[in-house]
């Protein structure tokens, strides 16, 4: 009951401090990782997830006014990445959700990691001085591709 | 507007929203297909308008199981208005008609005026907005442009200072625009173009729908304020 009361008091009671000010902003990468490998070498290249394409006609995006549910997604995977690195209780919801979400693109479209066990991490970028600066805050343990999380 | 005029409008624009929120997670999310065919079935009753009431109650309790799924909204402001919108027109029905009714209702309108007026405020009291440095970051390195050629936005800082004036400035003046109700309208069509940039630089299409869901509450909240003085 009383979750029920937190989540819902911010609905009635909202603040409306949209982009207040610009904090660092997150960018989730996951990789494979080759447990037989040399200790320190085990694993594979970080692969950005859900990279942006690098152009979206006017068409397009006249299209996703009424059909966007990949890019509504990956703002959902923003919101659980702001939440890990915030630590918004239970941190195991939003590692989870990020986890069904790689699994579920490889699944769909991504290569065969059939049997391998997987890593993601959080990657938040901000500016500093005169350039774009990378901090990693956050890396998953590993989860299985055979069984979802 | 009249009262009922303004809920049946904010009903049918609020279930038309639901639909297009449902329709992407019933046929693209595949494992949360099930959580929202219950609300596209009762935002189509709401289209009917029969028993609206318990319709609008069925629709509350079942966002609370929403809510739980995703450990709050799934989509930020956009699913906060869009249950907003929800929650004042159940109560407005729900509540013993005259003052109580129009009070829940008064209130969704006067939340769209500060979800306006506070946006502006908290940008205008930072230098980095006032300087035109947090619309650069906006693009230069937010997960929100929907491409990586408007990231290229970044590096024209007049236009953006120019923006990020022109954004404040609609901001803070949108309750203004309740002194009369051609500039209502008028402001309303600007606010609703806003949305529909954002919509396309950002890809916040649902902030589009459930805004402008809520638009007939201040429409009428300004009819009823005139006829008090």
């Amino acid at each position: 009951m009383l979750k029920a009361v937190s989540l819902v008091l911010p609905v009635l009671i909202p603040s409306w401090r949209f982009f207040k000010a610009i904090e660092p902003s997150p960018r989730v990468e996951w990789r494979v990782l080759a447990l037989d490998a040399p200790a320190g070498t085990e694993g594979g290249a970080w692969v950005a997830y859900q990279p942006r394409p690098n152009s979206v006609s006017l068409a397009q995006m006249i299209r996703r006014l009424f059909w966007n549910p990949v890019w509504n997604d990956a703002l959902f995977v923003v919101s659980c990445a702001e939440r890990i690195a915030l630590g918004v209780a239970p941190m195991s919801h939003s590692i989870n959700e990020i986890q069904r979400r790689i699994l579920r693109d490889i699944k769909r479209s991504g290569p065969d990691v059939s049997g391998e066990m997987l890593q993601f991490r959080l990657v938040f970028v901000y500016f500093e001085n005169a350039g774009l600066v990378q901090d990693v805050v956050f890396v998953s343990d590993p989860f299985s591709v055979g069984a979802p999380p | 507007m009249t009262f009922d005029l303004a809920l049946r409008l904010t009903e049918i624009l609020l279930a038309l929203a639901f639909l297009q929120q449902c329709s992407e997670h019933i046929l693209w999310s595949g494992e949360t297909r099930w959580l929202f065919v219950p609300r596209a079935v009762l935002s189509c009753v709401l289209l009917t308008g029969l028993y609206s009431p318990w319709v609008l109650l069925a629709l509350s309790l079942h966002s609370v199981l929403v809510l739980h799924r995703f450990n709050g909204p799934y989509n930020g402001g956009s699913d906060r208005m869009g249950l907003l919108v929800l929650y004042c027109l159940c109560l407005s029905q729900l509540l013993p008609a005259g003052l109580p009714g129009e009070a829940a209702f008064g209130y969704l309108g006067m939340q769209v005026i500060l979800s306006y007026f506070i946006s502006g405020w908290v940008k205008i009291v930072n230098p980095e907005w006032r300087s035109g440095r947090a619309l650069r970051d906006v693009f230069s390195f937010s997960a929100y442009p929907v491409s990586e050629d408007l990231r290229g936005f970044a590096r024209r800082p007049l236009l953006l200072w120019a923006m990020s004036w022109a954004v404040m400035g609609f901001e803070l003046v949108f309750p203004l625009a309740l002194l009369h109700p051609a500039t209502l309208y008028l402001a309303l069509g600007v606010a609703a173009g806003f949305h529909l940039a954002n919509a396309c630089l950002f890809g916040l299409n649902r902030f589009v729908w459930f805004w402008i869901a809520s638009y007939p509450s201040i429409l009428w909240l300004q009819g009823r304020l005139i006829d008090s003085f």
